[in-house]
């Protein structure tokens, strides 16, 4: 009789296969080849819907690679600085990132952890991005670190046009004072004026960095000088503070989703995001679908233009990740246009292409909620293509490689909390953190 | 020979986990390295000093103490009292043990998702019912202002970890002689009394255990800290193990992450140490 193991496998049975394993585990490279080859891919966009889009760019991917297996892993907004610095130091690196900020590209570039882009590029087409849309990631002259996978306008300033007319606002706040009258007289019932972050995170930081700019001024000279000791900064914090009591007690913990939730649910009559508004308002809150519209946020007087905020999504290699040409090959596949507009349209208005060909599609144009909402998406898409953000505030400035480690470093986010919650006196405030800023500038 | 022989397997185990990561630890924090490349140059003790003659440091102790001071009394009290009254025949008191170690057994992610979800400010249940009742007319800011960041953390790690200190003290209970109660009763003792001079000093040894364990594990709690409050508002909440984090993967600085971790270590077993000798003398009284 044979005995067997409690798996069921007979002693014979389980010998062979053990033989078997160990036979494979000696038999040379070549025997071995039938093992798939996986590409790791990391990204921080994580909805539902996006994730359905990346399915169907890996499923096209492995049936154009037979043996290739792609693996989706999420990071988060937050999470990425401390994931990427362990995945780096451990070497056990994604194949290919998408849709960080370009800042923190710049960052990794910096330090020589990246494959230069400039293959990617020319598989997707140079002639297909709009015109500079790649100028950002040319920190080394003639090599990229990268390209963007879209644009974002993510200080978008959006409306309840109900509130609005409930409240007598005709127009839409231009200046900082308009918007401050409008909260005043939206808030009430429930709602909030609006969902700015007052925590100590990146949102905090990006969005204060937004009003410093808001009122004319910067955060670094074009040659990366600190600036913050300026009327500007000073302007900006005093009317972060001003609008506290216009936001929800619990904005002083507040991150992009938070401060998104608020304004979808309707607790807030203003919001402040990308386009990621649209999406979400139809599947959760479609009782205010036809009363939503967005502008420019507003600035400090109109003789200050608006500056819209776009970290400039991105896609890149880690230079120790394997099988690089097969990377590369996908992060080129990323962008053809069955599985780039279906990433596009999961979020429609959220991240903007980058591809002229693309946004000159009838597959594109023919999504309902970029149809209904036409005029709110052409004006991010202008706002976008227009955008900045600390790694290269205005045209005129040099790219800052520091800005990554400077937004994790929560220096500006810790500005507004001094000032705003602990009423630190603003000198001190700004002596510090212009201090802080010096320091990180120096490594 | 054959005795060293006999005892090198222990010593290397011990080497491998224990020594060379410490000594690997000290070595690190005397360089300054970047983390995702981790390159870095020698600076001797520069990483200790620019953290001594820093606020954070010095603050983030303090929050730590805070924080593994309170949080550890509340788990003690609540535990010892939830034991009592699971020592006694209750109804259902299969269930209610069983139940009582839930938090416990919870994964700290779910705890925090709920309990930052019944802090909200806009949705929250407590919002809500103070409200509701009228002790507040508008919603609270648990998480994000001073002092209530701070009581928040304390409070949700309280009811997290007190089911560990009912296990070790019920346990402890049930196998005190039934006899000296029954003494103590003919001689006159009421409840309070038999509590303070039977149930307690039986429960010493287990308590000092207790104590021992769970302030090492508060004082190096992570996880729960950083999902409530991120160390928020400002540095209010940040305790050490924040700030090493911050340092070796916020700033990328591994060599000031690991001064730090190094620092919180000896912090520690000085702590211990004092605790452990005094635990000593009133034993050999």
């Amino acid at each position: 009789m044979t005995e067997t193991t409690r798996s069921g496998l007979s002693r014979r049975s389980l010998g062979t296969a053990l033989g078997a394993g160990a036979m494979a585990l000696a038999a040379p490279g070549g025997a071995r080849a039938q093992t798939p080859t996986t590409l790791r891919w990391w990204s921080p966009q994580t909805a539902p819907a996006q994730r359905e889009a990346y399915n169907f760019q890996i499923r096209t991917f492995e049936e154009a690679n037979p043996g290739v297996r792609v693996v989706f892993e999420a990071t988060s907004d937050e999470g990425y600085p401390a994931q990427m610095a362990a995945a780096f130091a451990s070497g056990q690196v994604p194949s290919v990132v998408t849709h960080l900020p370009h800042f923190a590209v710049a960052t990794y570039w910096q330090n020589g952890l990246l494959e230069p882009f400039n293959d990617v590029i020319d598989m997707i087409g140079t002639s297909n991005f709009y015109d500079g849309a790649n100028r950002i990631y040319e920190i080394t002259q003639g090599q990229y670190a990268g390209t963007g996978i879209g644009n974002s306008a993510a200080n978008m300033m959006w409306l309840r046009k109900d509130l609005m007319q409930r409240a007598n606002i005709a127009e839409a706040p231009r200046t900082w004072d308009q918007l401050r009258d409008a909260c005043r007289r939206m808030q009430g019932g429930g709602v909030f004026g609006a969902p700015l972050p007052y925590a100590r995170n990146s949102m905090t930081s990006l969005i204060f960095i937004c009003f410093v700019h808001g009122a004319g001024g910067n955060i670094f000279s074009p040659d990366l000088q600190v600036t913050v000791d300026s009327d500007a900064f000073r302007n900006a914090l005093e009317f972060y503070k001003s609008m506290r009591e216009l936001c929800p007690p619990g904005a002083t913990n507040y991150s992009w989703g938070e401060s998104l939730t608020a304004f979808v649910a309707g607790a807030t009559a203003t919001g402040i995001y990308t386009g990621r508004v649209l999406a979400n308002v139809a599947a959760q809150n479609p009782r205010i679908a036809d009363h939503v519209t967005c502008a420019r946020y507003p600035t400090i007087s109109t003789n200050v233009a608006p500056w819209t905020f776009n970290d400039f999504p991105s896609v890149m290699i880690p230079k120790v990740a394997p099988n690089i040409a097969l990377a590369k090959r996908f992060a080129a596949h990323l962008f053809r246009a069955d599985g780039y507009i279906r990433q596009l349209h999961a979020a429609p208005g959220h991240v903007l292409p980058v591809l002229k060909t693309i946004s000159a599609m009838p597959q594109y144009q023919e999504n309902a909620l970029i149809q209904k909402y036409r005029a709110e998406v052409d004006l991010m898409s202008e706002s976008a293509a227009a955008g900045h953000n600390l790694g290269w505030e205005s045209p005129r400035h040099r790219p800052n490689t520091a800005a990554g480690r400077i937004i994790a470093s929560h220096v500006l986010a810790e500005a507004v909390q001094r000032y705003v919650i602990n009423n630190e006196p603003m000198a001190a405030v700004v002596s510090t953190t212009a201090q802080r800023l010096e320091a990180l500038m120096r490594g | 020979m054959l005795g060293v022989m006999l005892i090198a397997p222990c010593v290397l185990i011990f080497c491998a986990v224990i020594v060379y990561p410490l000594v690997s630890a000290v070595y690190l924090s005397l360089f300054n390295i970047f983390t995702p490349t981790l390159q870095g140059n020698f600076v001797g003790l520069q990483n200790y000093a620019e953290l001594f003659a820093g606020e954070e440091f010095w603050r983030s102790l303090l929050n730590t103490l805070i924080w593994t001071v309170c949080t550890l009394f509340l788990q003690v009290v609540l535990g010892v009292a939830a034991a009592l009254m699971l020592h006694q025949a209750i109804v259902f008191r299969a269930l209610a043990r069983s139940l009582i170690l839930f938090p416990y057994f919870v994964s700290t992610v779910v705890a925090v998702l709920v309990w930052r979800w019944l802090f909200n400010d806009l949705y929250g249940i407590l919002n809500h019912l103070m409200m509701w009742s009228g002790l507040l007319q508008m919603p609270l800011d648990w998480l994000g202002s001073m002092p209530n960041a701070m009581v928040s953390i304390v409070l949700v790690g309280a009811w997290k970890y007190f089911p560990f200190v009912v296990i070790a003290i019920l346990a402890r209970l049930q196998t005190i002689p039934d006899q000296l109660y029954e003494a103590a009763t003919i001689d006159g003792a009421g409840a309070w009394s038999r509590f303070t001079d039977v149930t307690l000093p039986q429960l010493k040894d287990v308590l000092m255990v207790v104590v021992l364990l769970r302030a090492i594990w508060d004082f190096k709690e992570f996880d729960l800290i950083y999902l409530m409050t991120g160390g928020g508002p400002l540095i209010a909440t940040q305790t050490l193990p924040l700030m090493v984090y911050k340092e070796a993967f916020g700033l990328d600085a591994m060599g000031r992450a690991t001064a730090v971790a190094v620092a919180m270590m000896a912090v520690m077993l000085v702590f211990m140490v004092l605790y452990l000798r005094r635990m000593g003398k009133e034993e050999a009284r």
